[in-house]
């Protein structure tokens, strides 16, 4: 009933195509509307209007993952210069109080 | 993990002296050891002499009751959702415990203020759940920070249930300075939840251990010595007021393989290097202590076992 955000590195995005995550990571890349943003490797994020992200800044950005990988922006939020921390794993091991059913 | 709230009700504290109250006057024995054994914080032996446990103890409900309020969890908003009421009346049940203030980290998604309280949307990853605060009686609202949409935030306060709808009554919200914050709440959370469903980590094994081995000293060094406070410190899990001797003998009694019939007094004597009637002196203090029970005649004791 309440939709859930997984938190995914780029390794995960294959596993998540279609769905909404979180991604947290460094921006590398600037260019108009797309920035690349570093989360346990590239990944490629199409941003909206609202999105205000700044190179070599942590960026928390809420998505989806689109057919080609690359994610659609839907929240971004800038984590600052010192965040940069991607911290994920233990949260898909322990699914029972994330995300998943067991 | 489990932190304490420094306010604590009257009653609470009357329900705490009237515990210890219970201990010193005697019933400690079995019933003060049972808590012990089955609580994970005392076993290092910081627990004191009360019978006051933190949320650990699945087998005492006064414990239990106790521990409601004054215990601060971190959670996911998931575990909220999921969170059960096992029987009417009673508090929301995560993995087992009972929940009394909870604390989460979360992104504010909607801001709704209303003419007597503010309701928040919070969604930290896992779901998202509705956390209120009330509006201050004296309308000064000026010290309160300002909390905007997307930011995160950090709230503490209780699960409620209203029309089969959850949501938090929130004492405080605050907003998040340190990113670093988000991911430790996560990791604080998992980590609470992995002491409830598989209990401490090696560490306290280890220290109880410890606890045991430092037993096994202080009853050579005679344990009549030791205060109540050492209740928990055996790991014989005798209580105190015992002599040496009788530590010694309970001891023995304790780890030496056997039948049911126990071991006879002879038998002990022989083996420990004790007089038969120092032996003899001991076996009545543990007797009429409860400590150990007689079988097959009055000289063949068995120790009581506790657990």
């Amino acid at each position: 009933m309440n939709l859930a955000t997984p938190r995914i590195t780029a390794s995960f995005l294959d596993q998540f195509a279609h769905q909404t995550v979180r991604i947290l990571g460094k921006v590398t890349e600037l260019r108009g509307d797309q920035a690349t943003v570093d989360a346990g490797g590239a990944i490629s994020v199409v941003l909206n209007r609202e999105a205000h992200l700044q190179l070599n800044h942590g960026v928390e950005i809420v998505g989806k993952v689109q057919n080609d990988l690359s994610i659609k922006c839907l929240v971004a939020l800038d984590w600052g210069p010192a965040a940069a921390i991607t911290l994920v794993e233990f949260t898909h091991r322990y699914r029972e109080i994330f995300y998943g059913e067991s | 993990m489990l932190i304490p709230l420094a306010v604590e009700s009257d009653e609470q504290r009357r329900h705490k002296r009237t515990r210890k109250r219970g201990i010193l006057v005697g019933w400690g024995g079995v019933v003060g050891d049972n808590n012990y054994s089955t609580t994970s914080y005392s076993a290092g032996g910081g627990g004191g002499g009360g019978g006051f446990v933190q949320g650990g103890s699945q087998t005492s409900p006064a414990a239990q009751r106790t521990s409601r309020n004054d215990t601060l969890r971190p959670v996911t908003v998931k575990q909220l959702i999921d969170a059960q009421v096992p029987h009417h009346d009673q508090p929301f049940q995560i993995d087992g415990a009972d929940v009394g203030q909870v604390t989460l980290v979360g992104q504010v998604r909607n801001v709704s203020v209303q003419t007597t309280n503010t309701t928040y949307r919070i969604d930290d990853g896992t779901g998202t759940i509705e956390v209120k605060q009330w509006q201050d009686a004296e309308g000064d609202n000026s010290m309160k920070p300002k909390i905007a949409e997307n930011s995160y935030v950090r709230a503490w306060g209780n699960l409620k249930s209203f029309n089969d709808k959850k949501h938090i009554g929130a004492h405080i919200i605050r907003p998040v300075e340190d990113f670093n914050e988000v991911n430790y709440h996560l990791l604080e959370a998992t980590a609470v939840h992995l002491h409830f469903t598989r209990g401490p980590p090696n560490g306290a094994k280890a220290q109880q251990t410890n606890a045991s081995g430092y037993g096994q000293q202080a009853q050579q060094g005679g344990y009549a010595g030791n205060g109540m406070s050492n209740m928990n410190g055996g790991g014989s899990g005798l209580p105190s007021g015992f002599s040496a001797a009788a530590s010694k003998v309970y001891t023995f009694l304790k780890n030496t393989p056997q039948t049911n019939e126990g071991l006879h007094r002879d038998e002990i004597a022989h083996s420990l290097g004790m007089e038969i009637n120092e032996v003899a002196r001991a076996g009545d203090d543990l007797l009429s202590g409860g400590q150990i029970f007689t079988t097959v005649d009055d000289y063949t004791w068995a120790p009581l076992e506790t657990d």
